[in-house]
């Protein structure tokens, strides 16, 4: 240990030293990210195909939806997007009421109404 | 009647007002206006900018106090009482919340259930470039030892190459707690000029030629070897297996990697844990930005502020950054030089942190050079490995130094 402190002595040489060391340490942690999880979807992909049993059938279909890219999911949701904006169709904003004419109906009409039958005077 | 006039005038701060004051109350009137007008990074300028002018209230005494009038030997220190009845709230603030570094690790678990490491994931090998953009935290690291700071001081400066507010300010309490305000506000001043500064050092290094590089062309001639299914599952393993990996590897950086994994973690788990990943983003990242813009500002009162070291900070940060993204920048352009599939050189920039700003940033850039070519996606994995070389960086350091 004192040779070290000795070899160190000088802070800039100590500087050189952890920069160099300290760079090779974070290369490394991302170097062991790298392998790790490259790694880690075949081992994932071999537990789940011996819990189910995947058919052939049922391989193709999931290898294909696997991998989805960005600019499909934007298409598709730009689509679903439009298609649900126009489910409610452009109105007009002016309420009005508008008089209906309606066809006749003996329930409304005015010959079986009250006042019709009274006797005239 | 003179008596009562003097003694009025010393109620008033008039008479303590001296030009220092007045120079750090400019200070923090520009922290102030860059982050309300001109919107830098107005969540942390904000708080700084107005703890800067707390501090700097004369007769107030709301500044942070040197640590050597909290020890009192032999290893012990004044407890929070004391230093409360003493020094005032800030003070209490700062050496229950800063000192005994409990808040970085806070906020970089809500920065953790904030970011999606599914970019990364999908582009595993971008990752290397998050290691390559560390560069400028070393090297301005030797530059630091040269110029005469000590071994301390120059690793908490070059840490501001990482970009990491978080980090930055974790490392420096560690290292070199004197410097704390004037290394926050460079860090976090730097970060608000990723617009500037990436265009800046791309334009340097880049040919036209190579910022046209089509990533998605690229994956259609070269299909990714490693595709991940159950990209959900590999989510949630993520932060457990790197929590375990980094842990073994760098132990000193597990109170800021460990605590973003464990906000990442929380967020992947999804509708189970969702409230608390509600409250890591929400209410208690926000606090904790409160406490800490307000208590990082305060420490920076004239007598700790205006001196030459400050300027060094400010200098030796910027170049901390610059060349960090040029580290990126020429290990992408090193990588193209033996690899038939060519990496655009804008996602080596990201590789330093400033999530997701360094991102946009670049992509924006991409866009102008060829409006089809998104690199958004790409850029994210280098910027979030960013994220992690430099947590994992500080460990380093703070273990090293």
């Amino acid at each position: 240990m004192e040779l070290l402190f000795l070899l160190l002595a000088k802070a800039l040489d100590f500087g050189f030293t952890v920069a160099i060391v300290g760079f090779g340490i974070v290369l490394t942690a991302l170097t062991l990210l790298f392998i790790v999880f490259s790694r880690l979807p075949k081992i994932i992909n071999l537990k789940f195909k011996k819990k189910k049993g995947i058919t052939e059938a049922d391989k193709n279909v999931k290898e294909a939806d696997a991998h989805i890219e960005g600019n499909v999911t934007a298409a598709v949701s730009l689509a679903m997007h439009l298609y649900f904006n126009e489910l409610h169709d452009e109105e007009s904003n002016i309420l009005t009421i508008k008089q209906v004419r309606k066809a006749y109906s003996p329930w409304s009409s005015k010959i079986y109404s009250v006042t019709q039958n009274w006797p005239k005077n | 009647m003179q008596d009562i006039f003097s003694s009025l005038f010393e109620m008033t701060a008039f008479g303590t007002i001296s030009y220092q004051t007045v120079i750090m109350w400019l200070i923090a009137f520009v922290l102030l206006y860059l982050g309300i007008k001109k919107k830098y990074e107005p969540l942390l300028l904000v708080p700084i900018g107005f703890g800067v002018l707390v501090a700097n209230f004369p007769g107030a005494e709301m500044g942070i106090v040197d640590a050597s009038n909290i020890d009192l030997g032999d290893g012990r220190y004044k407890n929070l009482f004391e230093i409360a009845h003493e020094y005032g709230i800030l003070n209490f603030l700062y050496y229950s919340l800063i000192k005994t570094g409990f808040l970085p690790p806070i906020i970089f678990m809500g920065v953790g259930a904030l970011t999606d490491f599914g970019p990364m994931l999908r582009n595993l090998r971008l990752a290397f470039f998050g290691a390559a953009a560390q560069i400028g935290i070393f090297t301005v690291l030797i530059a630091a030892i040269l110029l005469g700071f000590d071994l301390n001081e120059a690793a908490s400066l070059g840490i501001i190459g990482g970009a990491d507010g978080p980090t930055a300010i974790y490392t420096t309490i560690k290292l070199a707690p004197h410097l704390l305000g004037p290394i926050a506000i460079a860090a976090y001043s730097y970060m608000a000029l990723v617009p500037v500064i990436i265009p800046l050092i791309a334009k340097m290094l880049i040919s036209k030629k190579e910022f046209t590089i089509n990533m998605r062309e690229m994956d259609k001639k070269f299909p990714p070897k490693h595709k991940i299914k159950n990209l959900k599952t590999v989510k949630i393993i993520f932060p457990i297996a790197l929590g375990t990996v980094v842990a073994i590897f760098v132990p000193s950086s597990v109170p800021l990697l460990g605590m973003l994994l464990f906000g990442n973690l929380i967020k992947e788990i999804g509708t189970s844990t969702s409230r608390l990943a509600d409250a890591a983003t929400g209410p208690i990242m926000n606090t904790a930005t409160i406490f800490l813009g307000l208590t990082v500002g305060a420490t920076m009162t004239s007598e700790v502020f205006l001196t030459s070291k400050t300027l060094g900070i400010i200098a030796g940060g910027f170049i901390a950054f610059a060349l960090s993204v040029a580290g990126g920048i020429l290990a992408v352009k090193g990588y193209n030089l033996f690899a038939s599939k060519k990496i655009n050189p804008l996602i080596g920039a990201t590789g330093l942190s400033a999530v997701p700003m360094a991102s946009r940033v670049a992509n924006e850039m991409a866009l102008k050079y060829n409006p089809a070519n998104h690199i958004l996606q790409y850029c994210m994995a280098s910027n979030i490995s960013g994220v992690i070389g430099s947590a994992v960086a500080a460990g380093v350091l703070i273990s090293l130094v």
